[in-house]
């Protein structure tokens, strides 16, 4: 038994208090026990920790380590350049930090916007006082008064009231007004009439309520908790990032450590072992990978926003390429929002009592031109005025509408005679009717006449209509039963069209392999139909109602979530968020939209949260990862689109970033088992990760999406960012034709230089300092033909354009600035221990920058021709 | 397995509302019921006023319930009166509420409940009442740990308070996240989850079943407190049913207590069971 079943009396009883309220020294000490009806903080981690917190995951601590052996180094060996390094290094944790620091911060201002909708003052009754209170003093047994305008503080349960209507849209969904009374009721409490909730608005008409939840154990509490609480975990790219860091940072570590012991076994000192060991680190890790792919995913979400999807989270501009199922509701989103009536029935009823009922029994307004007021009672306003004509009657009573009675009566003066109007669910208006008309003759209503009806009825919602039943009275002067022995005037259907483009819409996700969800409101068969009519289902409908879903075990609501074909009618947004729970569990990347404040932890839980831009409350918008501008499902399909590009694109520019890690690494190498001079230094590979590297990197980020792009299923979880062909294709491809250019500069310097192989060489010999200038500019020019063969995987060049993509040349003349700075000024000589080279030696390396074109060209070619399918992800 | 239910009565709602659960359990239980109230010496008279009000009520309804109930007022320090009152009426489990002003607290161990627990040498339900609404509980959440002492006991708890207010019955499990070092935290499917559960929820659930409660079962990875009262919250759960923490001093303060996290944060009202010492 609950507190909505026991009658006012108990009510109060149960809760030990009367109606004359609490005293004093009770409220205090149940205050004590519950604690301040106020909207409490989750406790989070402090800004501070988590700023700190990305200064102590895996790359990070090894990043720091490389640091710190640098600052040591200086201290050991001062003016080798250690400082610099250990210096960069900071700096590149620094930026690291930041960077993901600021893409996963989120103000949680969908709190605030909760907050705001409590009230500050309440009026309660104490000791048998009336008081105006702070609102956040009440306690379980407090007596509140409402009146109309009031926002309730607490949830409470109705003791007496009068023509009270509350508007319960914050928690239900439903903007229109709910008539409250006091007496026992056994649904439940979000149904139940005898119950206020806290954070909702008394419309009409005044009462008093015991409150018995206060803060956030309220139902409003619950939201506010889950809203703030709630994660939806890491996105697939931030847990893909952090396998490839970790898998990066193992090679590198492991390589210095094995080439510090083959070094030292060569007889090479300690500190050129060490040396070396720091190189290698520096070289493996890709210090540039997480600033790349953060200002990628901004220039993602920058493209989606111009095609009306605001992006808030920046990593779901990935995580919408990865999503697997949309959960969306039908008003506004598949359909157009706007109630229109498409058919009557009896066909012949425009002037007759049918449309005076319409008109009548009616809340909707014309005013200035404009219909004003709910969407369904506009629409019939409209169609009854524009058969009837205006009509100047008196209102003299109104039985509002309850989702009990499930239906509303006005009693009206016409011409001096009074008529009373009802409108609502068939059923229930049949059973208030003693006759019908057809054809304009009354007959009396019999089962057979019934049948007929409701035959009718359900042939319309079978088209996806809301059938509405119409009935009138004349009401003799003395008459008290205006709802009794009514005539049935006929039925009217109303359709929310759907939006033009999303059948197209559908189609896309069906060929993407991303299934489709409908979470509506509205009856089985009107969802069922608009389903059909915009292409939704194929074959028969999964129809499952709240009220079922409400009952079903996890177990078997997990078997129907993965039908085919599924619509949830009949929904709350409270269930919307065990949907996306129980879809979690399956594996299943979630999409879903909401627009009402009980929407927002579903959107928060949600891998994507998707919020209506113009039918949206502050609080879904705040909680949202996402909000359509439009409100349009073809919005959330492009989105989608654009999310798989940034993937593809993410796997572009990793693919150029890893490249130069080979040549990189290779002058290492070299230095160790050949004892050569050292080909690059710590300070031009950083150059290189952090300088000349990244504008190319991003123009990559903006490549467009290919056509297949959504023909495809959606990426598999197991589905690696660093893969074989991947790695396979930067290692043992790309990387080893830029470490042939470099070394060959660097030789081909030094050799005109006059150096023989296993003459020692001074670090600061300008030929020795021309010849690692040399290396890294062989690098930089391969690097520029590389950025042109990783704009695609497979397609020719020439099919993708070489000009579509202007970022690119934006990018290699940044580059290219970057590395005439490096090179021939002063400064970047200083700092990169370089020295000015020939114009000659430029030209004889861009012969390497058209060989890799050339050579991916021809690999491309032989994918396309020979291996489909295979070495092309 | 609990012959005899006593329940610790004073003038704050929260005891009334812990005095309810006691009295359903015994009834479920087929037990007689103890009301005790222990008054300390100056206390106000109005205070006792209430208290006594509060322990009519429950003597009224505990009557027109059937149960054999009986009172006793006594004055003096409750924590011995209550170990001298399980000790002559042989009760076999002991109903109190806490206080919030005692959850707060970081090390808990300073409220007078948590010394009455530990002082009381029978079972223990501490009843932790946050919401006065929630008359009879629909929906019953219970924490399980992977590895529990006196599971039938503990089922048999459980059993009772669920068929007391034929309620459904959630158990809910919360794995530490599996991590592997190359791929970070790896998700695992609800199935997955199951099977990987431990033995002694799965001894739990049978015994459950065994008492004619057929709950249902989650799994969901993550830090217990947070993760069960985004469950309480979420599943719009009516009671939480848990275990008495194990967990000692050192390993509290480092780690910090599961229960005593979850009493601040519980949207609904908990009952902390420890089951019994041999006497």
């Amino acid at each position: 038994m609950k507190l909505q079943e026991l009658s006012p009396a108990d009510a109060l009883k149960s809760l030990v208090t009367t109606t004359d309220g609490l005293d004093e020294a009770e409220a205090k000490k149940r205050l004590d026990e519950f604690g301040p009806n106020q909207i409490k903080e989750v406790g989070k981690k402090s800004l501070l920790l988590r700023f700190l917190a990305e200064f102590t995951h895996f790359l990070a601590i090894l990043l720091l380590t490389g640091a710190g052996l640098a600052f040591a180094s200086e201290y050991f060996k001062p003016g080798e350049g250690m400082l610099a390094l250990g210096l960069a290094i900071v700096f590149v944790i620094f930026i690291n930090a930041v960077f993901t620091f600021t893409q996963e911060y989120k103000a949680e201002r969908a709190l605030n916007a909760l907050k705001e909708m409590l009230p500050f003052m309440v009026k309660a009754v104490r000791g048998g006082k009336r008081l105006d209170i702070e609102a956040k003093v009440l306690v379980p047994g407090d007596v509140i008064i409402i009146e109309e305008g009031d926002k309730i503080p607490a949830d409470s349960r109705v003791i007496e009231c009068s023509i009270l209507k509350v508007n319960n849209s914050a928690l239900t969904g439903e903007s229109e007004p709910v008539l409250r009374n006091a007496e026992p009721s056994r649904a439940e409490s979000l149904e139940s009439p005898n119950v206020l909730f806290a954070g909702t608005n008394v419309v009409s008409g005044s009462g008093r309520a015991v409150v018995y939840a206060t803060g956030m154990r309220t139902e409003f509490g619950r939201i506010a908790h889950l809203t703030a609480s709630v994660e939806s975990g890491p996105s697939p790219l931030q847990r893909e990032i952090v396998k490839v860091t970790r898998i990066v940072a193992f090679i590198a570590v492991v390589m210095g450590a094995v080439f510090f012991v083959i070094g030292m076994y060569m007889g090479r000192t300690m500190w050129e072992n060490y040396l070396f060991a720091i190189g290698i680190i520096v070289a493996n890790v890709p210090e540039g990978l997480l600033p790349t792919v953060t200002l990628a995913l901004a220039m993602g979400s920058r493209r989606m926003a111009e095609r009306k999807a605001l992006i808030k989270t920046l990593t779901s501009v990935e995580t919408l390429g990865c999503v697997t199922v949309i959960c969306t509701d039908k008003t506004g989103t598949l359909t157009q929002n706007k109630m229109t009536v498409k058919s009557i029935w009896p066909v012949a009823s425009h002037t007759n009592e049918l449309m005076k009922a319409a008109y009548l029994c009616n809340n909707a307004r014309y005013e200035n031109g404009v219909y004003k007021g709910d969407s369904t009672e506009t629409a019939l306003l409209s169609f009854a005025r524009s058969n009837i004509g205006k009509l100047s009657v008196r209102r003299i009573s109104e039985i509002p509408f309850d989702s009990e009675r499930k239906r509303m009566t006005t009693v009206n003066e016409i011409d001096g005679q009074k008529f009373s109007f009802s409108k609502g669910a068939v059923e229930g208006i049949l059973s208030s009717c003693g006759s019908l008309i057809v054809n304009g003759v009354e007959n009396p209503m019999d089962a057979d006449k019934r049948a007929m009806v409701l035959a009718e009825a359900v042939k319309m919602m079978d088209g996806g209509e809301r059938v509405l039943g119409f009935a009138c009275k004349k009401l003799p002067a003395a008459d008290e039963a205006i709802e009794e022995g009514m005539i049935f005037a006929g039925l009217i259907g109303i359709e929310d069209p759907p939006r033009p483009e999303v059948s197209d819409a559908l189609k896309r996700c069906t060929d993407a392999g991303i299934r489709v969800i409908m979470i509506t409101g509205d009856a089985s068969a009107t969802a069922t139909a608009i389903a059909k009519e915009i292409g939704m289902i194929d074959g028969e409908a999964v129809v499952v109602e709240g009220s079922q879903f409400r009952d079903m075990s996890d177990d078997d609501a997990r078997k129907i979530l993965v039908q085919k074909n599924l619509i949830f009618s009949r929904m709350t947004p409270k269930s919307k968020m065990r949907v996306v729970q129980l879809l979690g569990g399956l594996g299943e990347v979630v999409a879903v939209t909401g627009d009402g404040v009980n929407d927002a932890p579903a959107l928060k839980k949600a891998d994507i949260g998707i919020a209506m831009g113009i039918a949206g409350t502050d609080v879904a918008k705040e909680a949202a990862d996402m909000i359509l501008l439009d409100d349009n499902f073809a919005t959330i399909v492009n989105a989608v689109e654009e999310g798989r590009a940034v993937y593809e694109n993410i796997r572009k520019f990793i693919s150029y970033i890893f490249s130069s890690n080979i040549p990189e690494v290779i002058p290492y190498l070299g230095y160790v088992l050949l004892n050569i001079p050292l080909p690059l230094t710590i300070m031009q590979i950083l150059a290189i990760d952090l300088g000349t590297d990244m504008v190319p990197a991003l123009a990559l980020g903006a490549e467009r999406p290919t056509k297949d792009l959504m023909k495809n299923a959606p990426r598999s979880k197991k589905e690696r960012l660093l893969n074989f062909s991947l790695l396979s294709r930067a290692y043992l491809f790309l990387g080893p034709l830029e470490a042939v250019a470099g070394m060959y500069a660097f030789f081909m310097v030094l050799s005109a230089g006059g150096w023989v192989w296993n003459q020692p060489i001074a670090p600061n010999n300008p030929i020795y300092m021309q010849a690692t200038t040399a290396c890294l500019t062989a690098i930089v020019i391969c690097q520029v033909g590389n950025v042109f063969a990783c704009r695609s995987f497979k397609e020719t060049l020439f099919t993708i354009g070489f000009f579509t993509n202007k970022l690119i040349f934006i990018g290699i003349a940044v580059e290219l600035l970057i590395q005439v700075f490096i090179v021939y000024h002063p400064i970047g000589n200083k700092l990169f221990s370089t020295y000015p080279i020939s114009g000659m030696v430029w030209l004889s390396l861009l012969p390497f920058g058209m060989l890799m074109i050339i050579a991916e060209e021809a690999r491309k070619a032989f994918v396309r021709r020979f291996a489909s399918g295979l070495l092309t992800r | 397995m609990y012959e005899c239910v006593l329940s610790a009565v004073n003038e704050r709602l929260n005891s009334e509302i812990a005095a309810r659960y006691a009295m359903r359990f015994a009834l479920s239980a087929g037990a007689r019921l103890c009301l005790a109230y222990t008054v300390e010496k100056d206390t106000p008279r109005d205070v006792v006023i209430k208290a006594e009000e509060s322990m009519g009520r429950i003597l009224i309804e505990a009557k027109r319930l059937d149960i054999e109930v009986k009172s006793i007022s006594v004055i003096g320090e409750i924590e011995k009166l209550m170990t001298s009152i399980v000790k002559d009426e042989e009760v076999d489990i002991v109903f109190a509420s806490t206080r919030r002003a005692g959850v707060g607290r970081k090390i808990f161990k300073g409220s007078a409940s948590i010394r009455l627990m530990e002082s009381t040498p029978c079972a223990f339900a501490l009843v932790g009442v946050v919401h006065a609404g929630r008359i009879h509980p629909g929906n019953i959440l219970v924490p399980l740990k992977a590895r529990m002492n006196s599971i039938d006991e503990r089922a048999y708890f459980t059993a009772k308070i669920a068929t007391a207010f034929n309620s459904k019955v959630v158990l809910f499990h919360s794995p530490k996240p599996f991590k592997r070092f190359f791929t970070g935290e790896v998700q695992l499917s609800h199935h997955e989850l199951k099977e990987k559960s431990p033995k002694d929820i799965k001894e739990f659930l049978r015994q459950l079943q065994h008492y004619g409660v057929k709950p249902a079962d989650r799994h969901v990875p993550g830090r217990s407190s947070k993760t069960i009262a985004e469950e309480a919250f979420a599943g719009s759960h009516d009671l939480i049913i848990m275990g008495a923490s194990e967990r000692g001093f050192f390993k509290s303060v480092v780690r910090g207590n599961p229960i005593e996290e979850l009493l601040v944060k519980t949207p609904c009202n908990i009952i902390i069971h420890r089951p019994g010492r041999k006497r």
